[in-house]
Protein backbone atom coordinates (compact mmCIF):
# COMPACT_ATOMS: atom_id res chain seq x y z
CA UNK A 1 0.00 0.00 0.00
CA UNK A 2 2.72 1.95 1.20
CA UNK A 3 4.40 1.94 -2.47
CA UNK A 4 1.34 2.52 -4.51
CA UNK A 5 1.08 5.88 -2.43
CA UNK A 6 4.69 6.55 -2.95
CA UNK A 7 4.76 6.31 -6.47
CA UNK A 8 1.42 8.24 -7.16
CA UNK A 9 2.98 11.19 -5.22
CA UNK A 10 6.00 10.86 -7.31
CA UNK A 11 3.75 11.24 -10.46
CA UNK A 12 1.97 14.36 -8.83
CA UNK A 13 4.92 16.04 -7.65
CA UNK A 14 6.23 15.78 -11.57
CA UNK A 15 2.98 16.73 -12.90
CA UNK A 16 2.77 19.67 -10.64
CA UNK A 17 6.78 20.78 -11.51
CA UNK A 18 5.71 21.00 -15.19
CA UNK A 19 3.16 23.21 -14.30
CA UNK A 20 5.02 25.19 -12.50
CA UNK A 21 7.73 24.84 -15.15
CA UNK A 22 4.82 26.44 -17.53
CA UNK A 23 3.56 28.96 -15.31
CA UNK A 24 7.09 30.55 -14.57
CA UNK A 25 7.62 30.53 -18.51
CA UNK A 26 4.17 32.15 -19.09
CA UNK A 27 5.36 34.57 -15.86
CA UNK A 28 8.89 35.79 -17.26
CA UNK A 29 7.04 36.08 -21.54
CA UNK A 30 4.40 38.49 -20.09
CA UNK A 31 6.68 40.44 -17.57
CA UNK A 32 9.15 40.83 -20.97
CA UNK A 33 6.77 42.17 -23.06
CA UNK A 34 5.24 44.75 -20.29
CA UNK A 35 8.70 46.15 -20.05
CA UNK A 36 8.95 45.72 -23.66
CA UNK A 37 6.51 48.39 -23.70
CA UNK A 38 7.52 50.03 -21.01
CA UNK A 39 10.33 51.11 -22.77
CA UNK A 40 8.71 51.35 -25.82
CA UNK A 41 7.18 54.54 -24.75
CA UNK A 42 10.07 55.71 -22.84
CA UNK A 43 12.24 55.79 -26.00
CA UNK A 44 9.57 57.69 -27.46
CA UNK A 45 9.41 60.35 -25.17
CA UNK A 46 13.25 60.56 -25.31
CA UNK A 47 13.58 60.55 -29.09
CA UNK A 48 10.90 63.77 -28.98
CA UNK A 49 12.78 65.51 -26.35
CA UNK A 50 16.15 64.72 -27.87
CA UNK A 51 15.46 66.05 -31.42
CA UNK A 52 13.92 69.64 -30.00
CA UNK A 53 16.65 70.01 -27.79
CA UNK A 54 19.44 69.10 -30.34
CA UNK A 55 17.92 71.20 -32.95
CA UNK A 56 16.71 74.48 -30.59
CA UNK A 57 19.57 74.30 -28.04
CA UNK A 58 22.34 76.17 -30.65
CA UNK A 59 19.77 79.34 -30.93
CA UNK A 60 18.84 79.98 -27.48
CA UNK A 61 21.14 82.60 -25.25
CA UNK A 62 19.56 85.04 -23.05
CA UNK A 63 19.38 87.72 -26.11
CA UNK A 64 16.97 85.48 -27.79
CA UNK A 65 14.89 84.87 -24.66
CA UNK A 66 14.51 88.97 -24.20
CA UNK A 67 14.76 90.48 -26.97
CA UNK A 68 11.96 90.72 -30.02
CA UNK A 69 12.14 89.70 -33.47
CA UNK A 70 14.57 91.68 -35.95
CA UNK A 71 15.17 92.20 -39.88
CA UNK A 72 11.23 91.00 -40.64
CA UNK A 73 11.17 88.33 -38.45
CA UNK A 74 14.15 86.96 -39.97
CA UNK A 75 16.61 87.26 -36.76
CA UNK A 76 16.25 88.61 -33.31
CA UNK A 77 14.38 86.62 -30.30
CA UNK A 78 10.95 85.77 -29.29
CA UNK A 79 10.37 87.89 -25.73
CA UNK A 80 7.43 89.31 -27.21
CA UNK A 81 6.13 85.83 -27.76
CA UNK A 82 7.30 84.45 -24.05
CA UNK A 83 5.24 87.68 -22.70
CA UNK A 84 2.18 86.92 -24.00
CA UNK A 85 1.81 83.56 -23.32
CA UNK A 86 2.80 84.63 -19.43
CA UNK A 87 -0.05 86.93 -19.85
CA UNK A 88 -2.47 83.99 -21.05
CA UNK A 89 -1.72 81.88 -18.20
CA UNK A 90 -2.18 84.59 -15.42
CA UNK A 91 -5.49 85.76 -17.06
CA UNK A 92 -6.56 82.21 -17.87
CA UNK A 93 -5.73 81.58 -14.41
CA UNK A 94 -7.73 84.61 -12.68
CA UNK A 95 -10.94 83.57 -14.25
CA UNK A 96 -11.03 79.44 -13.89
CA UNK A 97 -9.77 79.50 -10.90
CA UNK A 98 -12.48 81.15 -8.98
CA UNK A 99 -15.44 79.49 -11.41
CA UNK A 100 -13.82 75.76 -11.47
CA UNK A 101 -13.37 75.85 -7.56
CA UNK A 102 -16.63 76.92 -6.73
CA UNK A 103 -18.00 74.29 -9.49
CA UNK A 104 -16.40 71.42 -8.06
CA UNK A 105 -17.30 72.49 -4.24
CA UNK A 106 -20.70 72.40 -5.73
CA UNK A 107 -20.52 69.10 -7.03
CA UNK A 108 -18.64 67.68 -4.47
CA UNK A 109 -20.56 68.56 -1.37
CA UNK A 110 -24.06 70.29 -2.42
CA UNK A 111 -25.06 68.84 -5.65
CA UNK A 112 -26.12 65.33 -4.25
CA UNK A 113 -26.54 62.65 -6.50
CA UNK A 114 -30.11 63.85 -8.44
CA UNK A 115 -31.23 64.50 -12.04
CA UNK A 116 -29.47 67.59 -12.04
CA UNK A 117 -26.18 67.19 -10.92
CA UNK A 118 -26.00 64.14 -13.60
CA UNK A 119 -26.51 66.37 -16.48
CA UNK A 120 -24.07 68.97 -14.80
CA UNK A 121 -21.25 66.02 -15.01
CA UNK A 122 -22.10 64.88 -18.62
CA UNK A 123 -21.94 68.02 -19.45
CA UNK A 124 -18.74 68.99 -18.04
CA UNK A 125 -17.85 65.52 -18.84
CA UNK A 126 -18.30 66.11 -22.82
CA UNK A 127 -16.52 69.64 -22.19
CA UNK A 128 -13.54 68.03 -20.96
CA UNK A 129 -13.98 65.92 -24.20
CA UNK A 130 -14.25 68.98 -26.23
CA UNK A 131 -11.17 69.16 -28.91
CA UNK A 132 -9.47 72.50 -28.44
CA UNK A 133 -10.67 73.66 -32.24
CA UNK A 134 -14.10 74.32 -31.14
CA UNK A 135 -13.01 76.01 -27.98
CA UNK A 136 -11.32 78.50 -30.23
CA UNK A 137 -14.04 78.64 -33.20
CA UNK A 138 -16.08 79.26 -29.98
CA UNK A 139 -14.64 82.22 -28.65
CA UNK A 140 -14.62 83.98 -32.12
CA UNK A 141 -17.61 83.80 -32.63
CA UNK A 142 -18.67 84.47 -28.81
CA UNK A 143 -15.99 87.07 -27.25
CA UNK A 144 -15.04 88.53 -30.44
CA UNK A 145 -17.48 88.90 -32.66
CA UNK A 146 -20.71 88.73 -30.29
CA UNK A 147 -19.38 90.66 -28.02
CA UNK A 148 -17.35 92.57 -29.67
CA UNK A 149 -14.03 92.06 -27.89
CA UNK A 150 -11.77 91.87 -30.93
CA UNK A 151 -9.38 89.66 -31.06
CA UNK A 152 -7.30 90.66 -27.89
CA UNK A 153 -5.71 89.04 -24.78
CA UNK A 154 -9.64 89.11 -22.61
CA UNK A 155 -11.25 86.62 -25.38
CA UNK A 156 -8.42 84.35 -25.41
CA UNK A 157 -7.80 84.71 -21.69
CA UNK A 158 -11.08 83.31 -21.53
CA UNK A 159 -11.33 81.40 -24.62
CA UNK A 160 -8.54 79.21 -22.72
CA UNK A 161 -10.56 79.68 -19.18
CA UNK A 162 -13.46 77.55 -20.72
CA UNK A 163 -10.76 75.27 -21.95
CA UNK A 164 -9.19 74.42 -18.62
CA UNK A 165 -12.57 74.73 -16.76
CA UNK A 166 -13.67 70.68 -16.93
CA UNK A 167 -9.88 69.97 -15.68
CA UNK A 168 -10.48 72.00 -12.76
CA UNK A 169 -13.65 71.32 -11.62
CA UNK A 170 -12.83 67.73 -11.84
CA UNK A 171 -9.59 68.32 -10.11
CA UNK A 172 -11.45 70.06 -7.74
CA UNK A 173 -13.99 67.78 -7.51
CA UNK A 174 -11.74 64.60 -6.81
CA UNK A 175 -9.83 66.61 -4.12
CA UNK A 176 -12.91 67.16 -2.18
CA UNK A 177 -14.19 63.58 -2.53
CA UNK A 178 -10.81 62.21 -1.37
CA UNK A 179 -10.91 64.55 1.82
CA UNK A 180 -11.02 61.23 4.53
CA UNK A 181 -14.64 61.05 5.66
CA UNK A 182 -13.40 60.82 9.31
CA UNK A 183 -12.54 64.25 8.96
CA UNK A 184 -15.65 65.34 7.54
CA UNK A 185 -17.60 63.45 10.60
CA UNK A 186 -15.57 65.12 13.26
CA UNK A 187 -16.37 68.48 12.40
CA UNK A 188 -20.01 67.37 11.79
CA UNK A 189 -19.38 65.76 15.29
CA UNK A 190 -18.27 69.30 17.08
CA UNK A 191 -21.41 71.42 15.83
CA UNK A 192 -19.83 72.94 12.96
CA UNK A 193 -21.69 74.36 10.31
CA UNK A 194 -21.44 72.97 6.40
CA UNK A 195 -19.41 76.11 5.53
CA UNK A 196 -17.21 75.78 8.47
CA UNK A 197 -16.79 71.83 7.54
CA UNK A 198 -15.68 72.98 3.98
CA UNK A 199 -13.82 76.34 4.65
CA UNK A 200 -11.58 74.88 7.88
CA UNK A 201 -11.37 71.29 7.32
CA UNK A 202 -11.93 70.27 3.44
CA UNK A 203 -10.60 72.62 1.33
CA UNK A 204 -7.74 73.44 3.30
CA UNK A 205 -7.11 69.37 3.02
CA UNK A 206 -8.09 69.15 -0.86
CA UNK A 207 -5.70 72.19 -1.28
CA UNK A 208 -2.46 70.41 -3.03
CA UNK A 209 -4.33 67.63 -4.96
CA UNK A 210 -6.95 71.51 -6.38
CA UNK A 211 -3.42 73.36 -6.72
CA UNK A 212 -1.98 70.13 -8.83
CA UNK A 213 -4.23 70.11 -11.28
CA UNK A 214 -4.96 73.97 -12.09
CA UNK A 215 -1.38 73.91 -12.57
CA UNK A 216 -1.32 70.83 -15.10
CA UNK A 217 -4.11 71.77 -16.78
CA UNK A 218 -3.22 75.38 -17.46
CA UNK A 219 0.14 74.33 -18.14
CA UNK A 220 -1.38 72.05 -20.98
CA UNK A 221 -3.26 75.04 -21.86
CA UNK A 222 -0.40 77.28 -22.19
CA UNK A 223 0.84 74.78 -24.99
CA UNK A 224 -2.44 74.78 -26.92
CA UNK A 225 -2.55 76.80 -30.43
CA UNK A 226 -6.04 76.27 -31.39
CA UNK A 227 -8.12 78.25 -29.07
CA UNK A 228 -5.68 81.59 -29.65
CA UNK A 229 -5.28 81.28 -32.87
CA UNK A 230 -8.57 82.87 -33.69
CA UNK A 231 -8.95 85.05 -30.69
CA UNK A 232 -5.79 86.23 -29.21
CA UNK A 233 -2.80 85.58 -31.30
CA UNK A 234 -0.97 88.15 -33.79
CA UNK A 235 1.99 87.45 -35.53
CA UNK A 236 3.92 89.94 -34.40
CA UNK A 237 3.73 92.55 -31.79
CA UNK A 238 6.05 95.29 -31.19
CA UNK A 239 8.01 95.81 -27.72
CA UNK A 240 5.79 98.02 -25.81
CA UNK A 241 3.11 96.94 -24.57
CA UNK A 242 -0.05 99.61 -23.25
CA UNK A 243 0.01 100.57 -20.02
CA UNK A 244 -2.94 99.52 -18.10
CA UNK A 245 -6.59 97.38 -18.76
CA UNK A 246 -5.84 98.70 -21.79
CA UNK A 247 -3.40 95.67 -22.54
CA UNK A 248 -6.60 93.48 -22.12
CA UNK A 249 -8.14 94.63 -25.41
CA UNK A 250 -4.98 93.81 -27.82
CA UNK A 251 -3.89 91.05 -29.06
CA UNK A 252 -1.20 89.46 -27.94
CA UNK A 253 1.72 87.19 -29.74
CA UNK A 254 2.88 84.13 -27.85
CA UNK A 255 4.43 81.17 -27.64
CA UNK A 256 2.42 78.61 -29.94
CA UNK A 257 0.86 81.22 -32.34
CA UNK A 258 4.11 81.91 -33.11
CA UNK A 259 4.95 77.83 -33.76
CA UNK A 260 2.07 77.23 -35.90
CA UNK A 261 2.61 80.57 -37.95
CA UNK A 262 5.97 79.68 -38.39
CA UNK A 263 5.24 77.10 -40.40
CA UNK A 264 2.00 78.32 -41.88
CA UNK A 265 4.43 81.45 -43.18
CA UNK A 266 5.92 79.13 -45.29
CA UNK A 267 10.41 79.86 -44.26
CA UNK A 268 9.54 83.26 -43.39
CA UNK A 269 10.89 82.46 -39.95
CA UNK A 270 14.42 80.76 -39.89
CA UNK A 271 14.06 76.87 -39.04
CA UNK A 272 16.39 78.10 -36.04
CA UNK A 273 14.14 80.23 -34.51
CA UNK A 274 10.96 77.74 -34.63
CA UNK A 275 13.52 75.12 -33.11
CA UNK A 276 14.16 77.35 -30.32
CA UNK A 277 10.59 78.48 -30.07
CA UNK A 278 9.47 75.40 -29.99
CA UNK A 279 11.89 74.06 -27.19
CA UNK A 280 11.28 77.39 -25.47
CA UNK A 281 7.49 76.22 -25.10
CA UNK A 282 8.55 72.80 -24.02
CA UNK A 283 10.48 74.05 -21.23
CA UNK A 284 7.75 76.80 -19.91
CA UNK A 285 4.83 73.92 -20.11
CA UNK A 286 7.84 71.93 -17.94
CA UNK A 287 8.75 74.74 -15.33
CA UNK A 288 4.94 75.04 -14.83
CA UNK A 289 5.13 71.38 -14.46
CA UNK A 290 7.43 71.60 -11.80
CA UNK A 291 6.43 74.38 -10.25
CA UNK A 292 3.19 72.17 -9.92
CA UNK A 293 4.88 69.48 -8.39
CA UNK A 294 7.10 71.72 -5.77
CA UNK A 295 3.81 73.15 -4.12
CA UNK A 296 2.09 70.49 -3.68
CA UNK A 297 5.04 68.37 -2.17
CA UNK A 298 5.78 71.37 0.42
CA UNK A 299 1.64 71.92 0.98
CA UNK A 300 1.84 67.66 1.93
CA UNK A 301 4.47 67.49 4.11
CA UNK A 302 2.97 70.53 5.81
CA UNK A 303 -0.32 68.33 6.32
CA UNK A 304 0.68 64.54 6.05
CA UNK A 305 -2.59 61.68 7.22
CA UNK B 1 -37.30 42.11 24.03
CA UNK B 2 -36.54 44.55 27.30
CA UNK B 3 -39.64 44.09 29.56
CA UNK B 4 -38.71 45.88 32.33
CA UNK B 5 -36.52 49.11 33.25
CA UNK B 6 -37.42 48.93 36.90
CA UNK B 7 -33.19 48.84 37.33
CA UNK B 8 -33.71 52.28 36.28
CA UNK B 9 -35.99 53.69 39.30
CA UNK B 10 -34.42 56.71 40.43
CA UNK B 11 -32.62 58.03 37.45
CA UNK B 12 -33.21 60.93 35.22
CA UNK B 13 -33.57 59.44 31.79
CA UNK B 14 -31.28 62.35 29.27
CA UNK B 15 -31.74 60.05 26.58
CA UNK B 16 -34.49 57.83 25.52
CA UNK B 17 -35.54 56.40 21.91
CA UNK B 18 -39.06 54.61 21.52
CA UNK B 19 -39.43 51.91 18.48
CA UNK B 20 -36.18 52.87 16.94
CA UNK B 21 -35.82 51.44 13.55
CA UNK B 22 -33.18 52.03 11.21
CA UNK B 23 -32.61 51.50 7.22
CA UNK B 24 -29.64 51.67 5.16
CA UNK B 25 -31.61 51.04 1.92
CA UNK B 26 -32.79 47.56 2.30
CA UNK B 27 -31.12 46.51 5.54
CA UNK B 28 -32.64 46.76 8.72
CA UNK B 29 -30.03 47.68 11.10
CA UNK B 30 -31.55 48.51 14.41
CA UNK B 31 -34.87 46.96 14.84
CA UNK B 32 -37.91 48.48 17.09
CA UNK B 33 -34.99 49.66 19.84
CA UNK B 34 -36.65 51.25 22.82
CA UNK B 35 -34.04 52.60 25.11
CA UNK B 36 -34.18 54.97 28.00
CA UNK B 37 -30.42 55.80 29.09
CA UNK B 38 -29.87 57.81 32.86
CA UNK B 39 -28.38 61.14 32.84
CA UNK B 40 -24.60 61.41 34.21
CA UNK B 41 -24.18 57.84 34.68
CA UNK B 42 -22.11 55.46 32.26
CA UNK B 43 -23.90 53.16 29.62
CA UNK B 44 -22.52 50.84 27.54
CA UNK B 45 -23.20 49.17 24.33
CA UNK B 46 -22.38 45.76 23.63
CA UNK B 47 -23.07 43.31 21.21
CA UNK B 48 -21.68 41.22 17.80
CA UNK B 49 -20.26 43.08 15.21
CA UNK B 50 -22.96 44.73 13.17
CA UNK B 51 -25.75 44.47 15.62
CA UNK B 52 -26.42 48.03 15.51
CA UNK B 53 -25.11 49.47 18.27
CA UNK B 54 -22.63 52.01 16.06
CA UNK B 55 -25.96 53.21 14.13
CA UNK B 56 -28.01 53.49 17.27
CA UNK B 57 -25.22 55.50 18.83
CA UNK B 58 -25.33 57.92 15.37
CA UNK B 59 -28.96 58.42 15.56
CA UNK B 60 -28.05 60.39 18.66
CA UNK B 61 -26.47 62.94 16.97
CA UNK B 62 -27.47 62.64 13.33
CA UNK B 63 -24.29 61.57 11.95
CA UNK B 64 -26.14 59.13 9.99
CA UNK B 65 -27.55 61.62 7.52
CA UNK B 66 -24.48 61.40 5.15
CA UNK B 67 -25.09 57.77 4.94
CA UNK B 68 -26.91 56.92 1.11
CA UNK B 69 -29.84 55.18 1.53
CA UNK B 70 -30.29 56.00 5.90
CA UNK B 71 -33.81 55.98 7.06
CA UNK B 72 -34.93 56.02 10.13
CA UNK B 73 -38.58 55.28 12.16
CA UNK B 74 -39.55 55.17 15.57
CA UNK B 75 -39.01 58.47 18.06
CA UNK B 76 -36.09 59.67 19.49
CA UNK B 77 -35.40 61.94 22.43
CA UNK B 78 -31.70 63.56 23.13
CA UNK B 79 -32.39 66.27 25.69
CA UNK B 80 -35.33 68.25 25.30
CA UNK B 81 -35.21 67.81 21.82
CA UNK B 82 -35.92 65.53 19.15
CA UNK B 83 -33.35 65.02 16.98
CA UNK B 84 -34.99 64.28 13.65
CA UNK B 85 -37.84 66.74 14.41
CA UNK B 86 -38.73 69.52 12.18
CA UNK B 87 -37.48 72.53 14.41
CA UNK B 88 -33.97 71.13 15.28
CA UNK B 89 -31.06 73.18 15.76
CA UNK B 90 -28.79 70.22 14.46
CA UNK B 91 -25.22 72.22 15.25
CA UNK B 92 -26.80 73.18 19.12
CA UNK B 93 -27.89 69.59 18.99
CA UNK B 94 -24.39 68.54 17.93
CA UNK B 95 -22.73 70.96 20.47
CA UNK B 96 -24.55 69.49 23.20
CA UNK B 97 -23.89 65.99 22.23
CA UNK B 98 -20.07 65.34 21.45
CA UNK B 99 -18.67 62.35 19.97
CA UNK B 100 -15.77 60.46 19.99
CA UNK B 101 -14.62 57.92 17.27
CA UNK B 102 -13.11 54.50 17.14
CA UNK B 103 -10.46 55.87 15.46
CA UNK B 104 -8.74 58.98 16.78
CA UNK B 105 -9.51 61.92 14.12
CA UNK B 106 -7.48 64.50 15.12
CA UNK B 107 -7.56 67.38 12.01
CA UNK B 108 -4.17 67.97 10.72
CA UNK B 109 -3.80 71.11 12.30
CA UNK B 110 -2.01 72.14 15.26
CA UNK B 111 -2.64 70.59 18.67
CA UNK B 112 -4.24 73.86 20.21
CA UNK B 113 -6.26 74.46 16.59
CA UNK B 114 -8.11 71.45 17.05
CA UNK B 115 -9.32 72.16 21.16
CA UNK B 116 -10.09 75.63 19.84
CA UNK B 117 -11.98 75.18 16.67
CA UNK B 118 -15.54 73.84 18.46
CA UNK B 119 -14.99 76.67 21.14
CA UNK B 120 -14.35 79.44 18.44
CA UNK B 121 -17.08 78.64 16.48
CA UNK B 122 -19.65 77.95 19.06
CA UNK B 123 -18.73 80.70 21.49
CA UNK B 124 -16.95 83.03 18.79
CA UNK B 125 -14.27 82.37 21.93
CA UNK B 126 -10.37 84.35 20.96
CA UNK B 127 -7.05 85.62 22.62
CA UNK B 128 -6.97 84.67 26.28
CA UNK B 129 -10.28 83.45 26.67
CA UNK B 130 -9.62 80.37 24.12
CA UNK B 131 -6.70 79.79 25.36
CA UNK B 132 -8.43 79.19 28.93
CA UNK B 133 -11.01 77.00 27.75
CA UNK B 134 -7.89 75.07 25.76
CA UNK B 135 -6.59 74.46 28.77
CA UNK B 136 -9.17 73.80 30.60
CA UNK B 137 -10.72 71.14 28.00
CA UNK B 138 -6.70 69.69 27.87
CA UNK B 139 -6.67 70.07 31.50
CA UNK B 140 -9.77 67.71 32.15
CA UNK B 141 -8.84 65.33 29.43
CA UNK B 142 -5.30 64.63 31.80
CA UNK B 143 -3.19 65.04 28.45
CA UNK B 144 -2.21 69.23 29.18
CA UNK B 145 0.97 67.91 31.15
CA UNK B 146 2.14 65.92 27.62
CA UNK B 147 1.02 68.95 25.27
CA UNK B 148 1.99 72.35 26.93
CA UNK B 149 4.61 73.02 25.25
CA UNK B 150 4.16 72.05 21.98
CA UNK B 151 0.45 73.23 21.43
CA UNK B 152 1.71 74.66 18.03
CA UNK B 153 2.69 71.25 16.74
CA UNK B 154 1.08 68.97 14.31
CA UNK B 155 -1.40 67.33 16.37
CA UNK B 156 -0.57 64.18 14.08
CA UNK B 157 2.34 64.21 15.58
CA UNK B 158 0.53 62.69 18.68
CA UNK B 159 0.75 58.93 19.49
CA UNK B 160 -3.01 57.37 19.41
CA UNK B 161 -3.28 57.74 22.87
CA UNK B 162 -2.62 61.15 22.96
CA UNK B 163 -4.72 61.61 19.57
CA UNK B 164 -7.80 60.33 21.49
CA UNK B 165 -7.79 62.25 24.65
CA UNK B 166 -7.28 65.42 21.99
CA UNK B 167 -10.70 64.58 20.66
CA UNK B 168 -11.53 64.70 23.84
CA UNK B 169 -10.67 67.41 24.88
CA UNK B 170 -11.36 68.66 21.46
CA UNK B 171 -15.08 67.84 22.13
CA UNK B 172 -14.69 68.73 26.01
CA UNK B 173 -14.14 72.96 24.66
CA UNK B 174 -17.77 72.99 23.18
CA UNK B 175 -18.99 71.70 26.78
CA UNK B 176 -21.42 68.88 25.56
CA UNK B 177 -23.70 67.65 28.62
CA UNK B 178 -24.13 63.87 26.38
CA UNK B 179 -21.03 62.30 24.96
CA UNK B 180 -21.04 59.70 22.74
CA UNK B 181 -18.08 56.71 22.36
CA UNK B 182 -17.87 54.48 19.28
CA UNK B 183 -15.53 51.97 20.96
CA UNK B 184 -13.10 54.67 21.96
CA UNK B 185 -9.85 52.59 22.83
CA UNK B 186 -10.38 49.57 20.20
CA UNK B 187 -7.40 51.25 18.22
CA UNK B 188 -5.61 51.79 21.49
CA UNK B 189 -2.77 50.20 23.55
CA UNK B 190 -3.67 49.11 27.23
CA UNK B 191 -2.20 51.64 28.70
CA UNK B 192 -4.14 54.51 26.74
CA UNK B 193 -7.35 51.90 27.47
CA UNK B 194 -6.80 52.71 31.17
CA UNK B 195 -6.50 56.06 30.90
CA UNK B 196 -9.49 56.69 28.55
CA UNK B 197 -11.45 54.30 31.02
CA UNK B 198 -10.47 56.40 34.24
CA UNK B 199 -11.51 59.64 32.00
CA UNK B 200 -14.85 57.29 31.21
CA UNK B 201 -16.09 57.37 35.05
CA UNK B 202 -14.68 60.64 35.52
CA UNK B 203 -16.75 62.18 32.92
CA UNK B 204 -19.97 61.23 34.39
CA UNK B 205 -19.56 62.74 37.20
CA UNK B 206 -21.53 65.59 35.17
CA UNK B 207 -22.25 64.08 31.86
CA UNK B 208 -24.42 61.38 30.33
CA UNK B 209 -21.69 58.54 28.88
CA UNK B 210 -22.65 56.07 26.14
CA UNK B 211 -19.89 53.98 25.03
CA UNK B 212 -20.11 51.16 22.48
CA UNK B 213 -17.49 48.47 22.91
CA UNK B 214 -15.99 45.16 22.03
CA UNK B 215 -14.45 44.44 25.23
CA UNK B 216 -16.95 43.07 27.97
CA UNK B 217 -13.47 43.93 30.90
CA UNK B 218 -14.42 47.35 29.85
CA UNK B 219 -18.48 47.25 29.79
CA UNK B 220 -18.83 45.57 33.25
CA UNK B 221 -15.16 47.77 34.63
CA UNK B 222 -16.45 51.55 33.76
CA UNK B 223 -20.26 51.14 32.93
CA UNK B 224 -23.53 51.38 35.32
CA UNK B 225 -26.01 50.45 32.86
CA UNK B 226 -25.22 47.75 30.01
CA UNK B 227 -27.74 47.28 27.55
CA UNK B 228 -27.00 43.96 24.93
CA UNK B 229 -27.49 44.22 21.31
CA UNK B 230 -27.81 41.31 18.55
CA UNK B 231 -28.70 41.66 14.98
CA UNK B 232 -30.08 45.27 15.63
CA UNK B 233 -32.34 44.05 18.41
CA UNK B 234 -32.07 45.22 21.82
CA UNK B 235 -31.98 41.65 23.70
CA UNK B 236 -31.08 42.67 27.33
CA UNK B 237 -30.36 45.81 29.18
CA UNK B 238 -30.31 45.86 33.03
CA UNK B 239 -27.21 47.46 35.33
CA UNK B 240 -23.67 46.11 34.72
CA UNK B 241 -23.51 44.12 37.55
CA UNK B 242 -26.94 42.57 36.61
CA UNK B 243 -26.26 41.67 33.66
CA UNK B 244 -22.98 40.56 33.69
CA UNK B 245 -23.16 38.58 36.87
CA UNK B 246 -26.63 36.92 36.13
CA UNK B 247 -27.57 37.72 32.79
CA UNK B 248 -31.16 36.38 32.19
CA UNK B 249 -31.19 35.80 28.83
CA UNK B 250 -29.65 32.95 27.12
CA UNK B 251 -27.89 34.74 24.16
CA UNK B 252 -26.85 37.16 26.76
CA UNK B 253 -24.86 34.73 28.57
CA UNK B 254 -23.35 32.89 25.80
CA UNK B 255 -22.15 36.31 24.66
CA UNK B 256 -20.25 37.57 27.45
CA UNK B 257 -18.86 34.36 28.57
CA UNK B 258 -17.28 34.09 25.49
CA UNK B 259 -18.83 31.42 23.44
CA UNK B 260 -19.30 33.84 20.18
CA UNK B 261 -19.02 37.47 18.99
Amino acid sequence: MEGIGDSALVVARSLQSGRRLRRQLADKLFTGALSGIALFSVVAVLAIIGVIIVKGLPIISWSFLTSPPAEGMTAGGIYPMIRGSVLLMVGTLVIVLPVGILGGVFLAEYAGTNVFSRFIHASVASLAGTPSVIFGLFGLAVFVLMMKMGVSLLAGCLTLALFTLPAVVFTTENAIRSVPESFIEAGMALGLSRWQILWKIVLPNAIPGILTGVVLSTGRAAGEAPPILLTAGIYYATGALPRGWEILKQPVANLPYHLAEGYRQGGVIPEAIVWGTCLTLMLFVLSINIWAIIVRTRVRRRQRW
Amino acid sequence: MVSSTAFLAGEYIAVETYSLSVFYGETQAVKDVSLPIARNRVTALIGPSGCGKSTFLRCLNRLNDRIPGFRMEGRVRVLDVDPYGKQVDLIELRRRVGMVFQKPTPLPMSIYDNVAIGARSHYGLRGKKLDEVVEQALQRAALWDEVKDILKRPALQLSGGQQQRLCIARMLAVEPEVILMDEPCSALDPISTFRIEELMIDLAKDHTVIVVTHNMQQAARVSDYTAFFMYGELVEYDSSKQLFLSPRQKATEDYISGRFG
